[in-house]
């Protein structure tokens, strides 16, 4: 099924011949780590003692009990450190970097997790680290900017395109091609040219296995179904890829549906995208007829991006992994309702998972078993939660807090 | 024969180093890319590559990216690029060529796009995202050959000898080497070790070789000369035209080209 990075028709290695060696010497360099049994053991010993492996699988009794149905489990990602599933893969890379002699990890991010959680491991393991990030990013998610500073690293506003991630992407890799000698460009999801899909999902499927072993231990079978929603599809293919070959495990991916169905409102791109071939990899994009990538929209950041995995539009093809959609306003009910049930505060993207799940549940039997994937916890979702919520003490807050600054100034 | 050929023989001929220019299709206006290509003509050009404007050129450097982004905001279609060259082939000769991202082509439709490219006069297509392993999925390089374009191959210092020996098997009219590791656009000085590289790229490659990027003065030129066949000037006479108000335009890239010329 897997030759060169393809999957199927999907995938591949569409870069200009300048990024080729490098992306030879990596793919080389991976290869030969995964077979390394104590480059698998200092990865092992690095998610457990840093990032906080195993993360719990959590049985939502509450929100079972509410919507009457299927029991639902979650996979609590947000319990890494960085709070999410971004970290898994980022000390994988840092780790391999090392290994290759790298001094430099870059990194493009959208919401600023995927740059989190590199500025962490670059500060971990001792790279410098440079992060690109759209301006319109910059301005919605300030917090993640002022850490990833803190780590040490320098956060670049990118200036061009929609500002936002798919820029990013493109600012990181023009970085990448200049400074390919001393630089490992940190790819934040299973996105990208070959191996870049294929290595993400490998350091991420440690999420699957985990479940697998969590879930018999409390059911003594199998899950009916897994949820996990999807940007590029890091943390899906994290929970999914041990459970391909497990035929009776239903397997749904959730996009993010934004406010509305009209070209710029959403991320849908099993609906509205066609196959592409931008950034390195072919897939489904959304994009007009002259294959110009349009714009997105979602209420969270990191599920707000044009492409999407190669290795999911392969499965969504062969029938194995189905695609619905959650709309902003959804999620933002499912946050609601996982806080108040299970004091579990989702990220946003996350949420979108829980909203199907929360569809879903009702309509099955009480035997069932759900296991969503909770990639992250919703902090750094603050500012744009008090604003979707109308929170106005929040903003009084935020008001008070500056007039006080500009008072002692 | 390919119009590419056909020039090349007559560079080769006159003993000098051949000159190709870049414009954005559509930028600062379509009209106006009509009327550039055929001052760039006029003036002694021996090439013309139109890219063809894309959301996500990821070879390029700030000045190529933004006359891009311009293109597309006046609207500029696909469609509006074979015009363009249709309506030039009846007024100029040398050869024009297409460069365009992978996508642009895949989404036009490969053989499509090949065979389009053809009937409206294109002689060659430059397309550095579609890299020799993907040609078993795509077919870009057989089409290439179906409808006589010349498929211009873009290596760079990085290329290993692995590499060299793999594109020379494909590329056909000339190959296309970047001076520079990086991404395109103007800089002041060549990098030294081009001389270097460039006989490495001989080694492998019996087709004549341009080089491009940071190609922007009359000494990059009078550098190459000994070593190259072609030189490709791209973001500098973007940047000459972001710099020129809209009725100077001509008058500055005309003036722009006979200063680099003064070469031979």
């Amino acid at each position: 099924m897997q030759n060169k990075g393809h999957f199927g028709q999907f995938g591949g290695r569409y870069v200009p011949e300048m990024l080729i060696p490098a992306l030879e010497e990596l793919e080389k360099s991976y290869f030969k780590a995964k077979k390394d049994k104590e480059f698998q053991k200092k990865f092992s010993y690095h998610l457990k003692t840093y990032a906080g492996r195993p993360t719990p699988l959590t049985f939502a009794k509450n929100l079972t009990e509410k919507l009457g149905g299927a029991k639902i489990y979650l996979k609590n990602e947000g319990l890494n450190l960085t709070g999410a599933h971004k970290i898994t893969h980022c000390i994988g890379q840092a780790l391999l970097a090392k290994r290759m002699g790298k001094t430099r990890l870059i990194a493009e991010t959208g919401a600023g997790q995927h740059g989190l959680a590199t500025a962490t491991v670059a500060a971990k393991f001792g790279f410098s680290c440079t992060i690109y990030m759209g301006e319109v990013d910059i301005v919605r998610q300030r917090p993640n900017v002022f850490l990833m500073e803190q780590l040490g690293a320098k956060v670049i506003p990118v200036s061009f395109g929609n500002k936002t991630l798919k820029d990013a992407v493109n600012a990181a890799l023009k970085d990448w091609i200049e400074n390919v000698d001393t630089t490992h460009y940190l790819l934040g999801s299973v996105v990208g040219p070959h191996p870049y899909p294929t290595m993400t999902r490998d350091f991420q499927s440690v999420v699957g296995r985990e479940v697998k072993r969590q879930i018999k231990n409390e059911t003594g079978k199998l899950p009916d179904y897994i949820i996990a929603c999807v940007g590029g599809g890091s943390n899906a293919m994290g929970i999914f890829t041990e459970f391909i070959k497990e035929k009776n495990v239903e397997l749904i991916g959730v996009e993010a549906g934004g406010k509305g169905k009209a070209v710029g409102e959403n991320a849908i791109r099993f609906n509205g995208g066609s196959i592409g071939v931008v950034e390195g990899y072919k897939s489904y994009f959304l994009q007009d007829s002259d294959g110009q990538i349009q714009k997105t929209h979602s209420i969270s950041a990191g599920l707000d991006y044009a492409g999407i995995g190669p290795e999911l539009a392969y499965l969504k093809e062969k029938g194995r992994v189905k695609f619905t959609s959650a709309t902003d306003a959804e999620a933002l009910g499912a946050f609601d309702i996982l806080a108040k049930t299970e004091g579990i505060i989702p990220a946003l993207e996350s949420s979108h998972a829980v909203a199907e799940a929360i569809k879903l549940a009702p309509k099955l039997k009480k035997s069932d078993v759900i296991v969503v994937n909770l990639s992250g916890r919703g902090d750094k979702d603050l500012f744009i939660l008090a604003k979707a919520l109308g929170d106005d003490k929040f903003m009084d807050f935020l008001k008070s807090y500056i007039n006080d600054d500009e008072q002692n100034r | 024969m390919n119009k590419i050929d056909k020039r090349l023989q007559k560079t080769k001929k006159e003993k000098r180093l051949g000159l190709m220019t870049h414009v954005v299709v559509g930028y600062p206006s379509l009209a106006k890319t009509f009327d550039i290509v055929k001052i760039m003509e006029k003036n002694g050009v021996d090439f013309v590559e139109l890219q063809i404007p894309f959301s996500d050129p990821l070879a390029d450097g700030t000045t190529i990216m933004k006359a891009c982004e311009s293109a597309l905001k006046n609207g500029t279609k696909v469609k509006d690029a074979f015009d363009v060259v249709e309506k030039l082939s009846g007024e100029v000769k040398i050869p024009l060529l297409f460069m365009a991202y992978y996508n642009t082509v895949f989404k036009y439709g490969t053989e499509k796009f090949c065979k389009g490219a053809s009937a409206v006069g294109i002689a060659g297509l430059i397309v550095p995202d579609m890299p020799i392993e993907e040609e078993q999925c795509e077919h870009f390089d057989k089409y290439c050959r179906k409808y006589n374009l010349k498929n211009i191959k873009v290596l760079s210092p990085s290329s290993t000898d692995e590499r060299l020996e793999k594109n020379e098997k494909v590329a056909s009219g000339f190959v296309y080497f970047t001076a520079r590791q990086g991404i395109t656009g103007a800089k002041d000085t060549l990098d030294p070790k081009i001389q270097i590289y460039l006989k490495k790229v001989k080694k492998y490659f019996s087709i004549p070789v341009a080089v491009g990027f940071g190609i922007s003065k009359r000494e990059h030129m009078r550098a190459l000369q000994q070593h190259a066949d072609i030189a490709v000037v791209g973001s500098a006479i973007i940047e000459v035209i972001n710099k020129s108000k809209d009725q100077d335009i001509e008058k500055n890239v005309r003036s722009f080209i006979k200063n680099l010329k003064m070469v031979n």
